[in-house]
């Protein structure tokens, strides 16, 4: 129907996409294939027994996954065929700052590694100091002299500890300590 | 259930929510909702998912006084930070940023954070005398109502949620396909049987809410300002007395009470979310004001004021859904029903009568946070706009610990804060393509829900699928999901060609 309409056409060439994008938007929907996959595989294993109701607990897996299946190839279609539809301008930089984002995930993720064995205060004190740098770095502004890790450190333990003292003593949630002594 | 009745109970509400732990619950929730507001980066749904772990032992009265006042007082603070900065807090108060802007840039920023804060309470107090006169109704005939006729209604809530509000019907169904995927982790409800744990004992209880939803706004927004926005600046309207004028307040009331009007009947059905709303007050303070020149150029006040009370108006209006029938209509009303669940409480019909003295403190509660937001963002306005210094770097570094206390404190496992930074990348991904989250998080709760009603539906008609459509509310129901779905495409075809 827009094929028709010259002005429609003018306009869909002007704003084409960069074919890294179109190649990104692809991933996303062959992704969403894979998880369609990934669900029948486990839908497969749900026995059917449905009792009164005429449909059981993998009912609804099939549901889903028809969905999903559905939902990728409308996207993966889209995608091949100028882009997706109905999609504002990407928010923020066109480009990533991978360097940035590997200090937070690291921070993230040696908290989720280090938190039962180093306590609650210490690891996320961490979590902190890695991630303060990365954000700091993705601003164009490098802290790292000695004095700021330290500057940073204390921070961090000024948020965690007086966090862990409200949580645990306050609402009585557990998180785990360094010490047995509960104050760190 | 007579008119008396309901305010003898509200009375009783008002005995539980006024005890000075319940009123220092109310100030503690609506202080942290405003400050969550006024801060970028972590919005209402976020921080009462972070502190759901509070729900292993504070008592439920306190802890739904808390967390109402956290998701009010967002509200009203995501309106300062729209008035005064140029980037929104939250997607409510994007209508508001058009008008409160331009405004704070004509050195009228007092007036504009007067009448958002005015209107709110204006808004969020009649919203709340229409809530407590009509849930109870409500509920009386919502009783009424089976399976099938449940089953329905969440459908509805699906199709709103993913295919109506958005930008794309196709990204939407996409999210809430992915949230129903979430919600199908655990054991089967009904049959018992363990579904997608893949022999991980963590899954056997299922994906918690706290992780999802941390990981899918607080961490994902972290992620993201980290990799696409660090270049990002933003500016800074300076401030002004926060005083409206005699002509400014005469402008502003009748744009409240049609926001009111506007608002409140949004929030009702599950068709969640405050957009539609907003820009609908919008357009109709634009078309009836007599200085549509201000409009856009140095900013209306009328374009402030009917905005945010429709806001709040159809916050406080998705309460009903959310207590009478257990539908939560938006992120933030779904995890406050993870919460509910998190009691073993079940929010529906029968809630006014297992729960009514939490409920009616509940309601209570939201007369009272009403006018502690209103002093809290008024006089103390100047405390907020002072936290818009904070520097992103420390901050977006500071909710990470956060984030961890909400998903670790909920369960105690490491194995949760992995999955919490995987469901964060997912979130990053998903923003970038454009795909919403708030499917996700609705998919995930209502799922559960929904596959339930739907099979004692089906038990109901034994095993027929027809007991969908031989019930006349079921049926009713259909056609109104059918026409949900339908009409706006039939509206855009017609457009085109006419």
């Amino acid at each position: 129907m827009d094929a028709t309409n010259p002005n429609v056409a003018v306009a869909a060439a002007a704003d084409a996409l960069p074919a890294g994008a179109i190649r990104a938007q692809a991933l996303v929907g062959a992704g969403t294939l894979v998880a369609a996959a990934a669900l029948a595989g486990g839908a497969l294993s749900i026995p059917a027994d449905a009792g009164y109701a005429g449909v059981g607990p993998n009912f609804l897996p099939w549901v889903v996954t028809g969905l999903l299946a559905l939902c990728g190839v409308l996207m993966l279609r889209e995608a091949l065929t100028g882009g997706f539809r109905e999609l504002d301008e990407v928010d923020g930089a066109e480009q990533g700052d991978w360097g940035s984002f590997a200090w937070v995930s690291s921070g993230i993720l040696l908290n989720a590694a280090l938190i039962t064995t180093v306590g609650f205060v210490a690891s996320c004190a961490l979590c902190y100091v890695l991630a303060v740098q990365g954000f700091r770095r993705s601003q164009g502004t490098v802290a790292a002299s000695a004095m700021d890790w330290v500057k940073d450190a204390a921070t961090g333990l000024a948020i965690s500890a007086p966090v862990f003292w409200m949580f645990t003593k306050g609402l009585a949630i557990s998180l785990p300590g360094l010490t047995q002594t509960g104050w760190i | 259930m007579g008119g008396m009745d309901i305010w003898s109970q509200l009375i009783n509400g008002f005995m539980t929510a006024g005890t000075p732990v319940n009123l220092l619950w109310a100030l503690v929730g609506c202080t942290l909702g405003t400050a969550v507001g006024v801060l970028p980066g972590i919005g209402p749904a976020t921080a009462v998912a972070m502190l759901l772990p509070i729900t292993l032992k504070v008592d439920p009265t306190a802890s739904m006084i808390f967390f109402a006042g956290i998701y009010y007082g967002a509200m009203y603070g995501g309106s300062t930070t729209s008035i005064l900065l140029n980037t929104p807090g939250e997607a409510g108060s994007m209508v508001t940023a058009l008008e409160g802007n331009k405004m704070a840039k004509s050195g009228r920023a007092g007036a504009a954070l007067a009448t958002a804060a005015i209107g709110s309470f204006v808004a969020g107090t009649i919203a709340t005398v229409m809530v407590t006169m009509f849930a109870p109704i409500v509920a009386v005939y919502a009783v009424k109502l089976g399976p099938p006729e449940y089953f329905m209604l969440m459908l509805l809530a699906f199709c709103t949620v993913s295919a109506v509000l958005g930008q794309s019907t196709l990204r939407g169904l996409t999210a809430l396909g992915v949230g129903l995927a979430m919600g199908l982790v655990g054991i089967d409800q009904i049959s018992g049987q363990a579904r997608y744990t893949g022999g991980v004992p963590e899954m056997m209880d299922g994906l918690e809410v706290v992780l999802v939803a941390v990981g899918l706004f607080a961490v994902a927004e972290a992620l993201y300002a980290v990799l696409y926005q660090g270049r990002e600046v933003e500016t800074q309207n300076t401030m002004s007395k926060v005083h409206m004028t005699r002509d400014e307040w005469r402008r502003s009331w009748p744009a409240w009470l049609r926001a009111t009007f506007i608002g409140f009947p949004f929030g009702t059905i599950p068709a969640g979310g405050s957009e539609i709303p907003t820009f609908l007050s919008y357009a109709t303070e634009k078309k009836l004001s007599r200085h549509r020149e201000e409009f856009g150029t140095t900013g209306a006040i009328e374009g402030v004021a009917g905005p945010e009370a429709a806001n709040n108006a159809a916050i406080t209006a998705t309460l009903i859904p959310l207590l009478t029938l257990g539908i939560p209509t938006s992120n933030t009303t779904a995890i406050l029903l993870g919460a509910f669940q998190n009691y073993g409480i079940n929010p529906g019909p029968q809630l006014f009568d297992t729960n009514g003295a939490l409920v009616w403190a509940l309601i209570a509660s939201l007369y009272i946070g009403n006018v502690m937001l209103l002093i809290l963002n008024l006089p103390m306005v100047g405390l907020w706009v002072k936290m818009l210094k904070i520097p992103k770097a420390p901050l977006y570094a500071g909710i990470l610990i956060f984030a961890t206390v909400g998903v670790y404190g909920m369960r105690q496992s490491a194995f949760d804060l992995f999955l919490m930074y995987a469901i964060g990348l997912l979130g990053v991904m998903m923003r970038r393509f454009g795909i919403p989250t708030a499917p996700v998080v609705v998919g995930m709760i209502l799922g559960p829900l929904a596959e339930a009603q739907l099979r004692n539906a089906l038990s109901i008609g034994e095993g027929h699928w027809s007991v969908l459509v031989e019930r006349p509310m079921s049926a009713t129901l259909l056609a109104v999901v059918v026409s949900v779905l339908v009409l706006p495409r039939l509206m855009k075809m017609l457009r085109r060609n006419g």
